[in-house]
């Protein structure tokens, strides 16, 4: 796969673009062999026809376009596998088939396409969504807006980690509902991907986190992640121990990802006037609600929140994963890639993580 | 001592509103005797009296009214006998339809001078509602967009003058157009009136695509899909009554895609959990009411004896504004 620049703009979907050739042509002159490897005329990805179980995922040679107006061709050095991803892969979130896979990754910039600014050939980047799912391969063209820079202080293992998970946490307790101090909040999944990132996050900001893990381990893990009460159930029951946690106050805020199962004791859960978070339904679709009654639970606000209502402009994305990066930097999130898997291996991957063989992050590396 | 009363013993039509003489006790520790000058209707009391709203049977009827006090039970500091006073009756019986009647001391407010008996009356639950509604469950700022339904109703009209003194631009949808003109005297900018129940289009438009920072809806049922579609994103969706039927089965997982708006089911109870939090909201209206931000409109006045009828003309839509009952 390691051809000359020149092929690669044969190749491409779009008619070549000429300043794609420019940093090419730059680099060339200071080391030539690498230069060579910066624009493949074919790539490997993850490919879908159809819907299914882990193995309609295809791993396959594609063709690379060149970069067009406003985009950049990202090399991935590694990407994040989400529970998301497994949902489309089975249909529960609407894909068009044929389609690729992931929106979560991190790479280097390899070429630059028309009236591209703020961004250069060999720029560190990051991104979470924005695009089509394509995250699951070596080479993408890329819109260059939703790109987020990635400071030094966080490996592109790291970032690919952390971002998605990191920015949900971010938008959930800066924006959704705003942790402070004093606070008393509930986590569900609470040693889960976002999980964790919640716990760690608000117990810096100053809050009591009580979470509600499956398991003795996973309560374990929370409780050394910032989460000061963990409730091990496997049953929708917790809202008696909440409400004794907090002396009969209940919490300002749950942030609830399981969705079906959790919902009726989250919202007992709740102070009078707090928030209900939904950002999920690991346990399936939410039933309809019954909006007037909650009138006498207390009045909460509801809302489901979501990832594209929070990351608007790339003005927007950016400023949540600066205050992310800050937060990791400073210490009050620890990042951890709890497993690595080969991307062709990502049918495996994604199998793992269905069976729940997975903790934490996954990342998975061309 | 003995007055007059209006009891109900049994559910049904306004004749089952009785004016009968009742025995009214001492005021006890804590209490003060009120004789009622100006008494509150409210649609409330109209879904309490059909069976809707479930109430004690046999009992009285009404939340909200003023009074001068006749009479201070032990331990009461703070009122004297002739202070002029208005309550919402939270977490009282409803016994604001008599002439008069024992209340506890820390549920009145004290009258300013510049403020009638019956101005008072005409807006107590009315106004407290728009307070909590505007200063808490979603706070209006200058510059906001906000969106009201039922805006030439009782609540709706009090909303809309209140947010526009803040400064915000209300937009009010009614249910005809001869309520456009009462809508636009309150205060909207802009005035809705729904085609085959739509009105998010055209909200929509009014906000150049961004829709508003909060709606408030007290409709219910029939429109609160069009008001969830007409709030921004991240904005909020207030429903604080059900005059069209309640809101009993929401997809919310879909709001997702709508902006993920903050939804509230507002309830008082809620918003006045002692005493204190009450006259704290009260005195702010009285305060708006001051400053002339609020103007109270009674639309009509009817005997207190004669409550079964303010009830009729109320339920066959002869009634415009707020309606007072007067002993």
């Amino acid at each position: 796969m390691k051809k000359p620049a020149k092929t690669a703009t044969k190749t491409a979907r779009k008619p070549a673009a000429k300043p794609a050739k420019k940093p090419a042509a730059r680099a060339a002159a200071k080391a030539p062999a690498k230069a060579a490897a910066a624009l493949p005329a074919k790539s490997r990805a993850i490919r879908v026809y159809k819907l299914g179980g882990p193995e309609v995922l295809k791993w396959e040679e594609v063709a690379v376009p060149a970069p067009g107006a406003g985009e950049v061709l990202l090399r991935h050095t590694a990407i994040g596998l989400n529970l998301a991803d497994t949902y489309r892969r089975r249909g529960i979130y609407p894909i068009n088939l044929p389609d690729g896979m992931g929106n979560e990754a991190v790479g280097v910039i390899e070429a630059v396409g028309k009236g591209v600014t703020g961004f250069r050939k060999g720029d560190r980047v990051g991104y979470v969504g924005g695009m089509p799912n394509n995250a699951y391969s070596e080479y993408r063209v890329a819109r260059a807006a939703p790109l987020i820079k990635l400071p030094r202080s966080i490996s592109d293992e790291q970032a690919a980690a952390v971002l998605l998970k990191g920015i949900t946490a971010q938008y959930l307790i800066k924006t959704t509902y705003p942790v402070k101090k004093g606070d008393t909040i509930l986590v569900h999944a609470a040693a889960g991907g976002v999980g964790l990132i919640l716990c760690q996050w608000a117990k810096a900001l100053g809050a009591t986190v009580i979470g509600i893990v499956s398991s003795a381990e996973k309560a374990k893990i929370a409780k050394r992640n910032g989460c000061k009460f963990p409730i091990v159930t496997k049953q929708a029951n917790f809202a008696d121990q909440v409400r004794k946690l907090t002396k009969g106050a209940g919490v300002e805020a749950v942030y609830d990802s399981v969705g079906k199962d959790t919902w009726d004791e989250s919202m007992k859960c709740l102070k009078r006037r707090g928030t209900m978070v939904s950002f999920g339904s690991a346990s399936g679709t939410l039933p309809l609600i019954d909006v007037s009654a909650t009138g006498s639970m207390g009045s909460p606000y509801m809302v489901r929140a979501s990832l594209v209502n929070h990351t608007v402009t790339p003005e927007e994305t950016n400023a949540r994963a600066r205050d992310l990066f800050r937060a990791i930097a400073r210490g009050d999130v620890k990042v951890r890639v709890n497993q690595k898997y080969k991307l062709k291996d990502a049918a495996k991957a994604q199998a793992d993580m269905e069976a729940r063989k997975t903790t934490g992050s996954t990342v998975l590396v061309p | 001592m003995q007055a007059h009363a209006i009891r109900i013993h049994k559910t049904g039509k306004a004749d089952v509103l009785k004016w009968q003489v009742v025995e009214v006790p001492d005021p006890g520790k804590g209490e003060v005797l009120v004789r009622h000058t100006a008494v509150a209707l409210n649609f409330a009391d109209i879904q309490r009296r059909r069976g809707i709203t479930p109430m004690p049977i046999p009992g009285g009827m009404g939340l909200d009214a003023a009074g001068v006090i006749e009479k201070v039970g032990p331990g009461v500091k703070g009122f004297r006998a002739g202070d002029r006073v208005a309550y919402v009756g939270l977490g009282m019986p409803f016994d604001a339809y008599s002439e008069a009647r024992v209340a506890p001391a820390a549920k009145l407010t004290k009258l300013p001078k510049a403020l009638t008996d019956r101005q008072a009356a005409s807006c107590m639950l009315k106004g407290v509602t728009a307070q909590y509604l505007i200063r808490d469950t979603c706070k209006v700022k200058k510059g906001d967009t906000i969106l009201v339904t039922a805006a030439a109703g009782g609540v709706g009209s009090i909303l809309c003058q209140w947010a526009k003194s803040i400064g915000a631009t209300v937009i009010g949808v009614v249910g005809s157009q001869a309520k456009v003109k009462a809508a636009k005297a309150a205060g909207c900018k802009h005035v809705v009136v729904p085609r085959a129940g739509k009105f998010a289009d055209a909200v929509r438009k009014l906000t150049r695509g961004a829709g508003v920072d909060c709606a408030y809806d007290s409709v219910g049922a029939s429109t609160w899909d069009e008001v969830m579609r007409s709030v921004r994103r991240r904005g909020t969706a207030v429903n604080f009554g059900g005059a069209s039927g309640d809101v009993r089965s929401l997809d919310f997982a879909a709001t997702g895609l709508l902006g993920s708006p903050y939804l509230v089911r507002a309830i008082m109870i809620n918003y006045a959990v002692t005493d204190d939090e009450m006259r704290g909201r009260v005195r702010d209206l009285f305060r708006a009411i001051g400053r002339g931000d609020i103007k109270v409109r009674i639309g009509q006045t009817y005997k207190l004896k004669d409550a079964a009828k303010a009830h009729r003309d109320t339920e066959t839509r002869r009634t415009t504004g707020s309606t007072i009952l007067v002993p």
